[in-house]
């Protein structure tokens, strides 16, 4: 059970549950137990834009049962050719609030919790705090870093997307175990405003982000780690790169040596980490 | 010039590429001379960079001189694309 939330009979699958989830219960390396796995977990939704909305909207599919999603900004007209949980008559509404409130028509049994507020240095631990793992779904890489920062402190698993028109990228951060974002990145990068995108493409992303989530929550197949996934939805390329940890590792607060700090590109075993996990 | 992985796919699998050329934007003219789709995905039409392109030279940012900052022989220079919209 996640440590504040109430327990409410998480621990077992209702009789609704066995049929609302009934596909993916089929699904050999998940069924039942997984699916147990998903309704006890707590996921952190951190911004709730195109990458936010499509990535709650399939984790609450799924059945996660518990989901806070955070973003301290208010629904505009230009938000709605990405921005999938809202709608127009929700134009000026907290994208939280407005949010939830769809998907709680949509899965009745997830237990969502809004939150509309800035995420800072301050309280960016405090909120993600007892969650099993953190979506990036934020839109500029200040507040990422920030959230990245957090996920380190807290060892809480970080699943990084990020969009620009038609080209995506995904990775997924297990503290400890592989580069994280500050080491991923030289430095926080300097571009910032308006990015041109279109909708498709933070969904793709956000459901590559939301497969990663499932695995990783429920204990089965390989996590997209140590390497970055690149999408180029011109040619229609995917294109790997694997990732090391040879930069200033800054969510750490350590200064390490190129030779110090290397990690190995792999792909971790989603079971082994439950499992380390779990203790 | 390392090129990142997605611009090494418009360029045949290519990962480093000799350059020449004073300052960075003229060294950006060999890879971006392979294929003008590495042309475009760099740079707008204006002929700035793109904003999810960076240009380091010995692993530090250029940043906002990306295009303008002096190279001797020898440097290692790095394109690093971040797609950071959400």
């Amino acid at each position: 059970m996640i440590a504040g939330l109430e327990d409410k009979g998480r621990h077992m699958l209702t009789k609704d549950d066995l049929t609302r989830y009934e596909r993916q219960i089929l699904y050999t390396d998940f069924g039942e137990e997984g699916q147990k796995k998903l309704k006890q977990s707590h996921v952190v939704v951190a911004g709730l834009g195109g990458l936010g909305c499509s990535a709650t909207l399939y984790l609450t599919c799924a059945g996660v049962g518990y989901v806070t999603l955070i973003d301290c900004d208010r629904v505009e007209l230009s938000n709605l050719n990405r921005q999938v949980l809202h709608y127009e008559e929700d134009i000026g509404e907290g994208k939280p609030i407005s949010a939830a409130r769809k998907l709680a028509k949509l899965n009745s049994s997830v237990e969502v919790t809004p939150v509309f507020k800035k995420i800072t240095e301050s309280n960016a631990r405090e909120i993600i705090k007892g969650a099993n793992l953190a979506i990036d779904g934020m839109d500029n890489f200040k507040t990422r870093f920030i959230v990245n920062k957090a996920c380190v402190a807290e060892g809480i698993p970080f699943i990084h997307g990020g969009v620009h028109g038609l080209f995506g990228e995904v990775t997924t951060i297990l503290p400890g175990r592989t580069p994280c974002l500050a080491c991923i990145f030289p430095e926080v990068p300097h571009k910032k405003g308006v990015f041109p995108v279109f909708g498709v493409t933070p969904a793709l992303i956000a459901i590559l982000q939301v497969t990663e989530a499932i695995k990783f929550l429920a204990g089965f197949g390989s996590l997209l780690t140590g390497k970055m996934l690149y999408f180029n939805g011109e040619t229609m390329d995917f294109t790997f790169r694997n990732l090391v940890k040879t930069r200033i590792a800054r969510s750490a607060g350590q200064k390490m040596s190129k030779n110090e700090h290397k990690g190995e590109a792999s792909s971790d075993s989603a079971k082994t980490y439950w499992r380390a996990r779990s203790g | 010039m390392k090129l990142h992985p997605i611009l090494q796919k418009l360029t045949g699998g290519q990962e480093v590429v000799e350059v020449t050329g004073h300052p960075t934007g003229e060294c950006l003219e060999n890879p971006e001379s392979r294929s003008p789709v590495i042309k475009q995905m760099i740079r707008d039409n204006q002929g700035q960079l793109r904003r999810y392109c960076e240009i380091l030279v010995n692993s530090e940012s250029t940043y906002p001189e990306e295009l303008t900052t002096p190279v001797k022989d020898g440097d290692q220079i790095d394109t690093e694309v971040f797609f950071g919209g959400g």
